[in-house]
């Protein structure tokens, strides 16, 4: 069975997670993605949880989860015997996506010029740019979100900001590289040209729809730094119930009388105190306790079938444990669980968008490469002789 | 004071030539007690009776003043002995009776028949650990064949691999590599017997086949037939997956200078100083491995012409500036020339009776706080009879009565 | 100009709030022509504001309310933009041709909505069997939530993220709503509708695709099911902390508010650290701070000193002091910083928009630089119904049949306020 992206090449070099990210879709959807990773071990291996916390280079949760599909090779792309593997794998590429510092991404970009054509797509994954007064600075998951203007509101006031999930920062980079990415792709399919992509971290973040900035820039106003749950156009956050939280997105009318009406309280939707916009800030802990009343007698999976029904939008909050039996995820499977050698069972996510139905094998994700798993397997299929490649070895070019 | 790291052992030393004698020297160096019980009145292997080579220039006799014989035997003390004698056979097993340690280096089965084989040093000395050194070890259909170590060289494969790639077995010089590793892999195995005798209250016997002493470190002769039925070809100084990597002419005569370099940082480096700095750029063929194992020769024939130019030393130095692997192929005269052996006064001099002051190579380690030293210049033939046999407990009386029926002696007939 | 990699792409758009519309504009960036089918008459939820002195999103200035919203303006650059009513016969034949128009058709309705309107893909694929539609519902097409209405806070909740992102000594009354879905989820739907595309070179038919917003999420979080599944360990919040890394976190600065973050990955990143707090003898070797493990051992005392030293200084000067030393070093911005940026100026980031109602603004620029064709913010959002009849003229309908569109309310170019 043919998969949507069956013929592409992508390399991606670097190893770190934004880069890992980037390539997964392409690879789980069909490309061939060569994932050349450095000598030194690739970031993305080394981050936990690992199976009963004791690490291993090839069973890092991420690593499994993002590297699914892909082939692993090993090369030391600071060395220019390292540089001529990249250039003759990339020759043949329709992308390379790339994550390691401007300098070092320079070097590689100049190898894939022919005067002032490209010969492959590229993009380059940086903090800031490659370019720019900070083009060589250094960040991470941490620094990049505060780069972002995100954490500044996700805090509670006078609290320290914090940053998302860990990862989420660097996810979300990775996640534009590769949309992008395929952009690239398909311009070169269909005009011929390649293109050179710069994608710096804090632009990806602070140009996506979520950014504190735009408000700013439009407005001059700033968004409140509430803490949790709204007390302007609640209710907006986490409540409890019996047995763990309900998030809510009901303030605003239609779903603010909807939710009046579930609960039994028609007359709250005409109450001033909850509808007059300037009002309604007074009358947070009023409205709360009410909502909890009716809530405590419910367990959060019974409030979300039964405020749905009538059209409330609301969600129970799960946690880790809850993820995979949830009946919708079930019905999806959302979550697949296989076999992974050396390591047993392991779960990941399943796929991102369901093409041509739920059931159709356009995603297919095969296990995530060990360390340098395939690295004797395309150095033969570029061309290189079994001398040429432990001479490469030898000379700690890979490994 | 010398180091002390061994102090209280007493080892005692039968063997001749050179794995078994450095062995005793290296535990000597260390502070053990070590008495090298000379072979009387024939003369050991390292002391030859005419002149020779190594033979070095003074009065007294020449079987005291070979060069290769005081290499192997410092910091010892000597007792020569017929062992065939009864009185010679009771001095010996006096000697075990309170030593730890008993390296003997006869063919195999020789010294059961000289009444000391395990079972007989056992009696004497339940507490030692014996080591016999035979080439072939003391069991198997080679056990009474007769070996010095190119004979091992030879049947561990090694010799197959060393010489020139267009040339033949005949051509090749012998060499000697198993006596040099041997006394290393005797030494641990004597200390690792010391440390378990320490559990078990109870001595060793240790069968240390030279054969099997060598062979393990040539892993790749074996590998190379059994994980890809090839066998291994002579390839001289390359390295199939290094280029460059070879010896090269200098401007001196026969003297040369071997160049290498690892990886494309090396290489650069050399790039720069044989003025080919164009192919160590990226869009150059040999800027890749790949590319400079495919022009091994112009390669070579390029560092040739740059260090036919200079002097063996100095080339290696504005290599070695560089990140390149150099280094000139030194001669023995060479090693009293090197800057750094002298900082880290590494020759030592020794004043010995007949060949006067003697400037010599130094130890295999450095210790601190507790330097080795060269505390006993090689002993004279049956030079401590007399000290040795007074601690046995033997009387100035006895000790004559030996030197006239012959069971010991101080000099060996020409 | 703008950047010709989408070029002759043709994106239908019917989708409102953030997800669809981003994604959306970023092909319009990418050279895409977009197509916005606006809703009409009632407005589009991304237009719809509460009380204007009340929230921020409302831009101060003359003109309707909902053509000065925020979100709108950020969320629907390089579009055309057409307000119809697809509940009516013409508006149907209206979208039945820009249906055969399209390369690509958007929406994000809840799951069941479009069938209902007589859109679903049985349909649309016999008017244009070479299109594919993406679908963007919460949970996906299928299954038991089937018709549940959510925006990205909850799908954020119910992924698992929510509960791993507060404070460590918080509940989950306090997580902060956050829309991260809606930012990532135009990215993975942007390689969804390509591929289909690429695949379409092949088959000669489009595809139909069913993003399910929370799935978009479950994977950008591996972490979470992995230490479940694996060690069976509920994830809890870690804050801005790593388990394996002192120091990592957020720091006091200089004046009211001022955050910066400080990270020191390896030793030698410490070391620097600690000789710019003046206490090197932390890095030396025999102090225990000197190992990862001390430091490990020790995060909350490192992290009191860090904060000594930190609050005497500006964010923004301390991290360029910090990272000249090789430290992983960045000030928390505020909404205003990034203007202050001169990394942003110097690559020329922000972009001058104009527009009838919000006239002359500098705004955030595009998620990627492109050489040779940079994109360019060519089109503001646009006004609702700009562009209705240069759409319909281009469809093939005629000044007389667009007259009377226009009469009967079919399309139109004002809301009115009061509606939702």
């Amino acid at each position: 069975m043919t998969q949507p992206l069956d013929g592409l090449k992508v390399i991606e070099i670097g190893g770190t997670v934004s880069v890992s990210a980037a390539g997964k879709k392409f690879a789980d959807f069909g490309a061939d993605v060569i994932k050349i990773e450095p000598p030194q071990i690739s970031e993305v291996r080394k981050i936990a949880p690992f199976p009963d916390d004791i690490f291993h280079i090839d069973k890092g949760a991420v690593h499994l989860a993002f590297d699914t599909s892909k082939r692993s090779i090993v090369v030391d792309h600071l060395t220019n015997s390292g540089k001529e593997i990249i250039q003759r794998l990339g020759s043949k590429a329709n992308l390379i996506i790339m994550d390691i510092p401007a300098k070092e991404a320079l070097d590689l970009i100049n190898i894939f010029k022919d005067g002032d054509s490209l010969l492959t797509n590229i993009v380059t994954i940086t903090p800031h740019g490659m370019t720019g007064p900070y083009k060589d600075r250094i960040e991470n998951d941490l620094t990049l979100f505060g780069w972002s203007t995100r954490s500044h509101r996700h805090s509670i006031t006078g609290r320290e900001p914090l940053r998302y999930g860990p990862y989420a920062g660097v996810v979300q980079i990775g996640s534009t590289a590769a949309a992008v990415g395929m952009a690239a792709i398909w311009g070169s399919r269909s005009e011929g040209m390649s293109r050179l992509v710069d994608v710096a971290g804090v632009e990806a973040l602070m140009g996506n729809v979520d950014s504190g900035f735009f408000l700013w820039a439009v407005n001059g106003a700033l968004q409140p730094r509430s803490a949790g749950q709204s007390t302007g156009l609640y209710p907006m956050g986490a409540y409890k119930c019996k047995d763990g939280y309900m998030l809510f997105s009901a303030g605003r009318d239609p779903v603010y009388s909807r939710l009046c009406n579930a609960i039994g309280r028609p007359d709250l939707s005409t109450d001033k105190r909850f509808t007059d916009p300037v009002e309604k800030p007074k009358h947070f802990e009023a409205f709360k306790e009410i909502l909890e009343e009716w809530l405590s007698t419910r367990t959060k999976y019974e409030a979300f079938d039964e405020l749905q029904e009538k059209g409330v939008m609301c969600c129970p909050v799960l946690d880790a444990s809850e993820l995979e039996n949830d009946r919708q995820s079930v019905h999806r499977k959302s979550y697949i669980t296989r076999n992974q050698d050396g390591i047993g069972d392991i779960t990941i996510a399943g796929p991102p968008f369901r093409m041509n139905g739920l059931h159709s094998d356009a995603w297919q994700s095969k296990p995530a490469p060990s360390f340098s798993q395939h690295t004797n397997e395309i150095l033969e299929e570029y061309g290189y002789s079994k001398q040429e490649t432990i001479a490469l070895f030898r000379a700690g070019v890979t490994t | 004071m010398g180091n002390a790291s061994l102090e209280g052992l007493k080892i005692i030393e039968m063997t001749e030539a050179w794995a078994g004698p450095v062995c005793a020297s290296l535990m000597g160096d260390m502070g053990a007690d070590v008495i090298k019980v000379e072979s009387f009145p024939r003369h050991s292997l390292t002391r030859p009776t005419s002149p020779r080579y190594a033979t070095m220039p003074g009065d007294g006799p020449v079987y005291e003043r070979d060069a290769l014989h005081h290499q192997g035997n410092r910091n010892k003390r000597n007792i020569a002995i017929d062992i065939r004698t009864e009185s010679g056979n009771q001095i010996l097993k006096k000697l075990l009776s309170d030593a730890d340690v008993f390296i003997e280096g006869y063919a195999a089965g020789k010294i059961e028949k000289l009444g000391f084989g395990w079972k007989d040093v056992q009696k004497i000395n339940p507490n030692i650990t014996m080591i016999s050194i035979a080439g072939w070890g003391l069991e198997g259909p080679y056990k009474k064949m007769v070996t010095l170590g190119a004979g091992l060289d030879a049947t561990t494969g090694h010799l197959s691999l060393r010489g020139y790639p267009e040339g033949d077995f005949v051509d090749t010089h012998p060499n000697f590599h198993s006596d040099a590793t041997g006394s290393s892999t005797i030494f641990f195995a004597a200390l690792t017997a010391l440390l378990q005798r320490q559990k078990s209250k109870t001595g060793t016997f240790i069968d240390l086949s030279q054969w099997e002493g060598l062979v393990w470190q040539f892993p790749t002769i074996l590998a190379e037939w059994t994980m890809n039925q090839r066998i291994p070809e002579r390839l001289g100084n390359d390295d199939p997956h290094i280029v460059p990597h070879g010896v090269y002419r200098t401007i001196d005569d026969d003297k040369w200078i071997v160049v290498a370099a690892e990886d494309d940082q090396q290489w650069e480096g050399l790039c720069k100083i044989i003025d080919r700095i164009e192919w160590s750029e990226i869009s150059h063929k040999y800027s890749s491995i790949v590319g400079r194992i495919k022009g091994r020769e112009e390669i070579d024939n390029a560092i040739e012409s740059f260090t036919k130019q200079y002097e063996g030393f100095n080339a290696a130095e504005i290599l070695q500036n560089n990140n390149v692997i150099a280094s000139p192929v030194v001669t023995p005269p060479d090693v009293l020339l090197s800057s750094q052996l002298h900082d880290r006064s590494w020759h030592q001099t020794i004043t010995h009776k007949w060949t006067g002051p003697v400037m010599v190579g130094g130890f295999l380690w450095d210790v601190e706080p507790d330097s080795l030293s060269w505390d006993i210049p090689t002993a004279l033939v049956g030079q401590h009879n007399e000290e040795i046999l007074i601690e046995l407990g033997y009387d100035e009386k006895k000790i004559s009565e030996f030197y006239t029926n012959g069971s010991i002696g101080n000099h060996y007939e020409n | 100009m703008t950047s010709n990699l989408l070029q002759g792409i043709n994106v239908l758009e019917i989708s409102e709030v953030w997800a669809g519309p981003f994604g959306c504009s970023l092909m319009g960036d990418l050279g895409a022509d977009v197509i916005k089918v606006e809703s009409y008459p009632r407005k589009s939820e991304t237009r719809n504001a509460g009380d204007p002195r009340l929230d921020p999103r409302v831009a101060e200035g003359d003109g309707p309310i909902y053509e000065r919203i925020n979100t709108h303006h950020h969320g629907n650059r390089n579009k055309r933009n057409i307000a119809l009513d697809i509940r009516t016969s013409e508006g149907r034949e209206v979208l039945t041709r820009l249906i055969r128009w399209g390369d690509i058709l958007v929406e994000s309705f809840s799951a069941g909505t479009i069938d209902r309107l007589g859109y679903g893909w049985d349909t649309i694929k016999e008017i244009n069997e070479k299109i594919t539609m993406l679908s963007l519902a919460g949970w996906g097409q299928e299954g038991p939530y089937l018709g549940r209405i959510m925006f990205g806070v909850g799908f954020d909740a119910m992924a698992g993220h929510s509960l791993i992102r507060g404070y460590q000594d918080g509940t989950p009354e306090e997580i902060i709503p956050i829309l991260h879905s809606d930012a990532t989820v135009p990215l993975t739907w942007i390689v969804a509708v390509l591929g289909s595309l690429m695949e379409r070179d092949r088959t000669g038919k489009g595809s139909y695709i069913d993003l399910a917003q929370i799935e978009d999420l479950a994977w950008q979080f591996p972490g979470i099911i992995s230490d479940w599944k694996m060690n069976n360990r509920v994830a809890k919040p870690v804050a801005n902390s790593d388990p394996s890394i002192v120091p990592h976190g957020c720091y006091q600065s200089a004046g009211e508010d001022s955050w910066i973050n400080i990270v020191a990955e390896n030793d030698s990143q410490w070391q620097n650290l600690a000789a710019m707090m003046d206490h090197s003898e932390w890095a030396e070797i025999g102090h225990s701070w000197s190992s990862i493990v001390g430091r490990i051992d020790s995060r909350d005392e490192i992290d009191s000193h860090i904060n000594q030293f930190t609050k005497q200084y500006d964010a923004f000067d301390l991290a360029d002091k910090l990272q000249a030393q090789g430290i992983i070093a960045a000030p928390v911005l505020s909404p205003p910083d990034p203007l202050m940026s001169p990394q942003l100026h110097d690559r020329n980031w922000f972009q001058i928009v104009d527009h009838p109602y919000i006239p002359e603004r500098l705004l955030g620029g595009f998620l990627w630089k492109i050489e040779p064709d940079a994109p360019s913010w060519d089109k503001r959002a646009a006004l609702v119904g700009e562009n209705n009849d240069e759409i319909l003229m281009q469809l093939g309908f005629s000044s007389d049949d667009i007259a009377q569109m226009r009469s009967k309310e079919i399309i139109g170019d004002a809301y009115d306020e009061a509606t939702r």
